[in-house]
C-alpha cells in the first residue's frame, strides 16, 4: 500500500481512497500523479463536511456518505442513444458550438466543436494534455487547501473529463457556447469533471452549462474562470439533474481589471444540489453579477452559495437570488461579500428573496457582508414569504384556474434574475426551461 | 341575470356588513349602486366575485339560473362575471399581455372555443386599445406594476373590453380619476352595453353617471338597499345627500 496511509483517514473517505490506490499505477506525467495524490490525501484527511462547517450547514449529505458513489472508470461507457434522448429539448436552439460530456467523459459524436473562430481553443480537458499541456496544468494542479472544499480536493484526485475554453485577447464570440453534462444512469457512479474558462484581455464570450441525467449518480464539478483585464464572460448554469442525483459544483473566478463576470445558476432539479460561486476581484474596476434561482419540491434540497472577495478598489457586485420551496423541499442561500481594507469605493448589493409554498417546505437565507474599508456602498437584504393571496385572487377573477394562477405568480417571481441575462437566445431558453419545470411542480 | 335575495354577509372578524340585500338585475340593464363610505358597497362586490375573508350567513345569489356561491371565483369569471377592482393588484414579473391572453383563453376553453394564439390575440387587443384610446406600451409591462392610479383603472376597463363579460361589476372604478380617464371608463362601459349583458356600477359619486346612463339606481346604506329608482334618483342624491335616507331606512322599500 502507499505512503498516504501515514495520516488519519476519515472513514467515509476510505472507499474513495481504496479506489484511488487501485488505479494510480500508471498515471503520467509525474506532476499529474503528484497533484492527484495531493488531492486524495487532502480529501482523506477532511472527509465529508459536517453541518458544523458553515458553508455546508444547510445541506444533508448523509445518504451519499452512507452509500458511496465511486468514481466512474477510466473508459467511457457508450450509452449514446440514451444521451441523444436526454439532449432533445435541453439543447440551446441554433447551431452554435456544443461540447457534450457523457458520464464524465467527452462525447465527440454528440459534440460540435470543430468550427470555431480563430483565437479560440475549446476542447475536452483530457484532450488538452496532448494539445495544450499549459492549459491542462492550470486546470489540474490547483488543489484547494481550504477545508470548506473537500470535494474539490476529491475532484483533483479523480477528475477525468471536463472542458477547457481559452480565448485569445480581443476575440469576441457572439453565439453562446453550450456545454452539456449528461449522466446515462446505467451505472451508479460519481463523475468528477474539471474545467477551465480563460479569457484573454478584452475578449468576450457567453457560455451555458446544462446538467441532466437519469438514475442515481453524483456529479462533482469544478470550474475555474480566469478573466484578464477588460474581458467579459456570461456563464449560465442550468441544473436539471435526476431526482436521485447529487450535484455539487464549485465555480472559482478571478477577475482582472475592468473584467465583467455575469454568473447565473438556475437549479430546477436533482435530489441534492449545491452550486457555489466564488469570485476574487484582483484588478480595479472589475464587476460581477451573481444571480440565481432555485425550485425544490418533494424532498429535494438546493443550495446557492456565493463568496465575493473585493481585494482592490472600485469593484462592483450585484447579486439577486430567488428561491421557491414546495412540498418538503429545502432551499438555502448563503452569500458573503468581503471588502478588504484597501478596497475603497466598492459598490456591492445582495438580495435574497424566497417563496414558501405550504407548511412543510423550508428556506434558509443568510446574506452576509464583511467590510473592512470605510468608503464603500454596500447593502443586503433577504425575505421569505408566501404567495401573494391578493394577486392570486386577482388572477382568478379573470378566469384563470387556481393552479395556473399559482404557476403564473411563481414564474413571475422567478423570472427576474433570469431576465438579467443579456443574450436573448440564452435568456429565452432558460425562461422556457423554467416554465416547463413549473408545470411539474408539486406543491 | 343576477338575483340577490336577502343577502347577509360578515367579515371573518364577525362584523356584519351586508344585512339583507335584495337586488335583481336583468339582461341588457345597467344598474348603479350608490352609497356612502362603509355602507357595504365594496363588500357586495367582493362577495359577488368570491373574495375570501367574507362569510355569507343568509340569503342567496343566483347568476343565470345557477347558485353563485357553488362556484369558486375563477369559475364565476369563466361563466362571464367580471369585477373591476377598486384597487387593482400589482403583479411583478407577470407580463400584462401574457396574463390577459391566459385569462381570455381560460374563458374560451371553458366555452368550448378554440384558444387564440399570440397573433390572433394581438389583433383583438390592438382593436380594443384603439377604441379605448389606451397606449399600447401598457401591454408590455408587468400587470399594474408602476402604473399610475388612472392607468390601473384604464387597465381594468381594457381587460373588461377584451374579456367581454356577461355581467360586469365595477367597484368604484371612477374614484380618483381625472376627466380623461373617466371618459375612457365610460367609453368602455358604454361599448359593452348589449341586450345580453348587464353592468353594475358601484360608486360614491354621481359624476360617472353623467357619462353612463343607468337604467336603475339603488342606494345602499348600512348593509341594506334603502331606496331604488330610475336615473333621476342619482341627481336627487347629489342634491340632498345620503343623510336623508339614513334617517328612515325602515320605510324605504326596495323597488
Amino acid at each position: 500500500m502507499s505512503a498516504i496511509l501515514d495520516f488519519p483517514v476519515k472513514p467515509e473517505a476510505r472507499p474513495y481512497l481504496d479506489a484511488f490506490d487501485g488505479r494510480q499505477r500508471d498515471v503520467t506525467p509525474s506532476w499529474l500523479a503528484q497533484s492527484r495524490r495531493r488531492g486524495m490525501t487532502r480529501f482523506a484527511e477532511l472527509g465529508f463536511p459536517t453541518r458544523r462547517s458553515e458553508s455546508w450547514r444547510y445541506l444533508d449529505l448523509q445518504s451519499l456518505q452512507q452509500k458511496p458513489l465511486l468514481p466512474a472508470g477510466p473508459q467511457p461507457g457508450g450509452h449514446e442513444a440514451t444521451a441523444r434522448a436526454q439532449l432533445a429539448g435541453l439543447e440551446l436552439p441554433g447551431r452554435g458550438p456544443r461540447l457534450v460530456i457523457l458520464d464524465g467523459r467527452f462525447a465527440p459524436t454528440l459534440s460540435r466543436i470543430d468550427d470555431l473562430s480563430a483565437g479560440v481553443w475549446l476542447g475536452a480537458t483530457e484532450a488538452a494534455i496532448a494539445e495544450r499541456e499549459d492549459l491542462f496544468r492550470e486546470v489540474a494542479e490547483e488543489v484547494p487547501g481550504d477545508p470548506a472544499h473537500p470535494f474539490a480536493a476529491l475532484n483533483a484526485a479523480f477528475f477525468a473529463g471536463g472542458f477547457i475554453l481559452d480565448i485569445d485577447a480581443g476575440v469576441a464570440i457572439d453565439q453562446p457556447i453550450e456545454i452539456v453534462h449528461l449522466a446515462s444512469g446505467k451505472d451508479p457512479r460519481s463523475y468528477h469533471t474539471r474545467s477551465l474558462i480563460r479569457l484573454g484581455e478584452g475578449s468576450r464570450a457567453t457560455i451555458l452549462e446544462a446538467h441532466t441525467g437519469d438514475g442515481r449518480y453524483w456529479r462533482n464539478d469544478v470550474v475555474a474562470v480566469r478573466l484578464a483585464a477588460g474581458a467579459a464572460l456570461t456563464h449560465a448554469v442550468l441544473v436539471e439533474e435526476a431526482a436521485e442525483a447529487v450535484h455539487l459544483a464549485e465555480l472559482d473566478a478571478i477577475l482582472g481589471a475592468d473584467a465583467r463576470f455575469s454568473g447565473f445558476a438556475l437549479l430546477l432539479g436533482g435530489g441534492t444540489v449545491r452550486h457555489e460561486a466564488s469570485v476574487q476581484m484582483v484588478g480595479e474596476g472589475a464587476a460581477c453579477r451573481l444571480d440565481g434561482a432555485f425550485i425544490v419540491h418533494r424532498t429535494q434540497e438546493a443550495n446557492i452559495v456565493t463568496n465575493v472577495d473585493h481585494q482592490v478598489p472600485h469593484g462592483e457586485t450585484r447579486e439577486l437570488i430567488k428561491g421557491v420551496a414546495a412540498g418538503r423541499g429545502h432551499g438555502a442561500f448563503q452569500g458573503k461579500i468581503t471588502v478588504r481594507e484597501h478596497a475603497q469605493k466598492v459598490d456591492a448589493h445582495q438580495l435574497s428573496r424566497n417563496l414558501i409554498l405550504g407548511g412543510r417546505a423550508v428556506i434558509d437565507t443568510k446574506p452576509e457582508l464583511e467590510i473592512y474599508a470605510d468608503d464603500v456602498k454596500c447593502a443586503h437584504g433577504a425575505s421569505v414569504g408566501a404567495l401573494d393571496e391578493a394577486a392570486l385572487f386577482y388572477l382568478r377573477t379573470r378566469g384563470i384556474p387556481d393552479a395556473e394562477a399559482r404557476h403564473m405568480l411563481i414564474e413571475g417571481f422567478l423570472r427576474e434574475p433570469v431576465e438579467e441575462i443579456a443574450d436573448p437566445v440564452l435568456r429565452e431558453h432558460l425562461l422556457r426551461r423554467l416554465a416547463r419545470r413549473l408545470e411539474k411542480l408539486e406543491e | 341575470m343576477l338575483e340577490i335575495k336577502n343577502l347577509h354577509a360578515r367579515l371573518d372578524d364577525g362584523r356584519e356588513i351586508l344585512k339583507g340585500v335584495d337586488l335583481s338585475v336583468a339582461e341588457g340593464e345597467v344598474h348603479a349602486i350608490m352609497g356612502p363610505n362603509g355602507s357595504g358597497k365594496s363588500t357586495l362586490a367582493a362577495v359577488l366575485a368570491g373574495r375570501e375573508g367574507y362569510e355569507v350567513t343568509e340569503g342567496s345569489v343566483t347568476y343565470r339560473g345557477r347558485d353563485l356561491f357553488a362556484m369558486p371565483a375563477d369559475e364565476r369569471a369563466r361563466e362571464g362575471i367580471f369585477l373591476a377592482f377598486q384597487y387593482p393588484v400589482e403583479i411583478p414579473g407577470v407580463n400584462n399581455m401574457y396574463f390577459l391572453r391566459a385569462a381570455l383563453n381560460a374563458q374560451r376553453r371553458h366555452r368550448g372555443e378554440a384558444e387564440l394564439d399570440a397573433g390572433q390575440f394581438l389583433r383583438v387587443v390592438r382593436q380594443r386599445l384603439k377604441v379605448l384610446d389606451i397606449a399600447d406600451d401598457l401591454l408590455q409591462r408587468a400587470v399594474n406594476v408602476g402604473f399610475s392610479g388612472g392607468e390601473k383603472k384604464r387597465n381594468e376597463i381594457f381587460q373588461m373590453a377584451v374579456l367581454e363579460p356577461r355581467l360586469a361589476i365595477l367597484d368604484e372604478t371612477d374614484s380618483g380619476l381625472d376627466i380623461d380617464a373617466l371618459r375612457v371608463v365610460a367609453r368602455g362601459v358604454n361599448g359593452l352595453r348589449a341586450p345580453d349583458r348587464a353592468i353594475v356600477l358601484i360608486t360614491h359619486y354621481k359624476r360617472l353617471l353623467d357619462y353612463i346612463e343607468p337604467d336603475r339606481v339603488h342606494v345602499l346604506q348600512d348593509g341594506h338597499i334603502v331606496q331604488s329608482g330610475d336615473k333621476t334618483l342619482a341627481a336627487e342624491l347629489e342634491r340632498i345627500g345620503y343623510g336623508t335616507f339614513a334617517e328612515a331606512p325602515e320605510t324605504a322599500e326596495p323597488a
